[in-house]
């Protein structure tokens, strides 16, 4: 196993720049998650780090080693792709193989490597299939299979998951991680799907526009987002985000004022945006809540909790409410109770978070 | 609406809707579609017509391959002979000698021929370099679109005694020059090697195309398992486009017995007769120029019930063995 270092990496098609030297220190064993919106560099990322694209700057080392000019068989990682690349005249068994065969590993050593990785993957049963005839969850452990069965010093997860449907994506999604509990490998793996990126990630690292936005445990990442843009693609649904100005006493958005922890101070007058996750607004006033006048819009069901749409001045926002078996009661909601504490404030201009020092 | 009501009136339905009723719906359907597609049915018919009309209207006139056929009384009124034409032809060594011909010039064709434009597409597959890639492909298209009789008269000049390059560069050589088209042994290897050269590159877009369907995330796959550029063809591309080039092969066995009538006829002379003349020259030559057309009429219905039974043997053989097929 080995750690994978990134630094100053840059990407550019002709004139045209599409990662923009992006640092990154991938360490051993560690669970590392690529995600931000399509077009953002992160598969380009990725596949600079298997070697099918070609670096234009910076350095990329694997294990220590510079390999911007190795060819990809020698980088000794495994790539697990989006749409499987099975071989489609290949069985299952061949599949696997495929990858030793060509390093014309022994045979002895192909069977049992492929007898115990299909053990793991559950696919013992399906060695002989060919890919046309199996599931998509099942096409897609035999991808997974193909990478295990090389041992390799890295593994490259592009969009594993994305051609599956909602269910079987969540199964698979524990499956990669139990799986990489067992393995313990370095993995990086790309997605646009921030559930896959928070259950997944040992850190995860959010891309746009080919820069790193921020880096961080999920839990870091979620409770302490470093600027907007962050804050908007981390959670489900975002959080909500509205215009204000610090004051004294917290922060004013529009008629409401509400209050924040931390020292306000010498940041008074700021034009500011105000962040409330969802879930983090409440109905009843407690402890050192601040009240946020709303016109609710929409009531969603989803169950046991419930989505309300609503808006406050020009701001559009989403909060989630309990249901309790009824969303009767949610109708007349014309406020909501914001806890000081749980309030983010980002620089207007900038979109950064402030540090309030709290 | 109380639910009693919906269901008495579903049911009503149900009685009221008699076979009649099912038919007229389907009848209206088709119209319906009709009138949404007459376009595409419009681009269908001019291949249709030329079907009956140059395909099938003729298969009338096969009846005189069982007639004793006179052109004064005509295709109805000729009397019937049976089987007497084909008895004739499988006792007549020059009929014969045709059909091992054709057999032995398709088989080359088949060896040579067959995978002369699968190797191609697989080297332009190879080029890299975008405009060099387009220049030679263009350049192996060419002889496709130039007449056979132009080819036939390139290829005999180029082996022509006197003025042609071959001998030319023979002479160089210090070899004695040979008259290539005069000796029988020679027409096989110029046959297929014209045949190669005229169809080779137009036929090879096929299995361009078969190569350009394969999903480019196999390749990268393989990259990263080390894979070389030749391995990937063997065991990428290759395997790939097997299901075209099965295709490809079957609808060449069903034409094992057409061989290229026009450059046979341009090429041959009576002294290669003895291996260049094929059944469906011996079929001209009997039929239109000595006015045979009985006779000629059942070599041509032998050839086509072979080439027929070719056809359903290497579909099935196909299906069987790869799970691709015709149909």
């Amino acid at each position: 196993m080995a750690g994978v270092t990134l630094s100053r990496i840059v990407k550019a098609y002709g004139s045209l720049e599409v990662v923009h030297g992006i640092d990154l220190d991938v360490k051993e064993r560690e669970f590392v998650v690529l995600v931000g919106p399509s077009g953002c560099g992160k598969s380009t990322t990725l596949r600079m780090i298997a070697g099918l694209e070609e670096i234009t700057g910076g350095e990329l080392s694997i294990d220590g080693r510079y390999v911007n000019r190795v060819a990809p068989k020698d980088r000794d990682v495994a790539m697990v792709f989006q749409n499987y690349a099975l071989y489609p005249h290949l069985n299952v068994a061949e599949n696997m193989a495929f990858g030793l065969r060509i390093r014309r590993t022994p045979k002895a050593e192909i069977k049992k490597a492929i007898a115990e990785t299909a053990e793991i993957l559950g696919l013992t049963e399906y060695l002989h299939r060919r890919p046309a005839d199996l599931s998509g969850g099942q096409r897609q452990r035999v991808a997974m299979g193909r990478a295990i069965v090389r041992h390799p010093k890295v593994f490259l997860f592009d969009e594993p998951l994305s051609n599956l449907d909602a269910k079987l994506r969540t199964q698979m999604r524990a499956e990669i991680k139990r799986l990489h509990n067992r393995l313990n490998a370095t993995s990086i793996y790309v997605t646009h799907d921030q559930v896959e990126a928070m259950t997944l990630a040992d850190r995860i690292v959010v891309m746009n526009d080919g820069i790193i936005e921020q880096i961080g445990a999920p839990m870091e990442l979620f409770n302490n987002p470093a600027n907007t843009f962050v804050a908007g693609f981390l959670g489900s649904p975002p959080m909500n985000q509205m215009k204000g100005q610090l004051t004294e006493n917290g922060a004013k958005i529009g008629g409401a004022e509400i209050k924040v922890d931390g020292m306000v101070g010498n940041h008074i007058g700021r034009d500011v945006i105000v962040g409330v996750r969802p879930e983090h607004a409440v109905l009843k006033a407690g402890k050192d809540t601040s009240v946020l006048p709303i016109d609710l819009d929409l009531v969603e069901p989803l169950g046991s909790e419930a989505l309300l749409h609503a808006h406050h001045g020009e701001d559009n926002m989403v909060f989630k409410a309990e249901t309790k078996g009824d969303i009767g009661h949610l109708s007349g909601v014309s406020e909501v109770h914001v806890p000081a504490s749980l309030v983010k404030i980002f620089d207007a201009e900038s979109g950064r978070a402030l540090d309030l020092g709290a | 609406m109380p639910k009693t009501m919906a269901k008495e009136l579903s049911s009503e339905q149900v009685i009221e809707k008699p076979s009649e009723a099912i038919k007229n719906d389907a009848l209206t359907r088709t119209i319906d579609h009709f009138k949404r597609e007459w376009q595409i049915y419009l681009m269908l018919l001019p291949t249709i017509i030329w079907f009956v009309v140059f395909l099938y209207k003729p298969m009338y006139g096969l009846q005189i391959a069982f007639k004793d056929y006179s052109i004064f009384k005509g295709v109805a009124n000729s009397p019937w002979v049976g089987f007497e034409h084909f008895e004739t032809l499988f006792t007549n060594d020059q009929f014969l000698r045709a059909v091992q011909n054709t057999i032995e010039i398709s088989a080359l064709n088949l060896l040579f021929g067959f995978p002369a434009p699968i190797i191609l597409a697989l080297m332009f597959n190879e080029i890299l370099h975008a405009s060099y890639k387009r220049t030679a492909q263009t350049i192996v298209y060419l002889p496709h679109f130039i007449s056979s009789v132009i080819i036939a008269g390139i290829v005999i000049t180029a082996f022509s005694p006197s003025a042609g390059i071959v001998n030319t560069v023979m002479g160089w050589l210090g070899l004695d020059p040979i008259y290539f088209l005069t000796q029988p042994e020679w027409f096989r290897p110029i046959f297929v090697g014209t045949g190669i050269w005229q169809e080779a590159g137009f036929g090879s877009i096929v299995f361009l195309a078969a190569i350009a369907g394969v999903n480019p995330s196999l390749y990268e796959s393989a990259v990263v398992d080390g894979a070389n550029r030749w391995q990937m063809m063997w065991r990428i591309t290759i395997p790939s486009i097997m299901p075209t080039i099965l295709i490809m092969l079957i609808i060449r066995i069903g034409n094992i017995m057409e061989v290229s009538f026009e450059l046979v006829i341009l090429l041959y002379q009576p002294s290669t007769y003895s291996t260049a003349d094929v059944v469906n020259t011996w079929v001209y030559r009997q039929g239109l120029q000595s006015g045979q057309y009985d006779l000629a009429a059942a070599a041509g219905l032998f050839n086509a019930v072979v080439a027929f039974v070719l056809v359903i043997v290497a579909n099935t053989l196909s299906r069987r063995l790869s799970r691709t097929s015709l149909w």
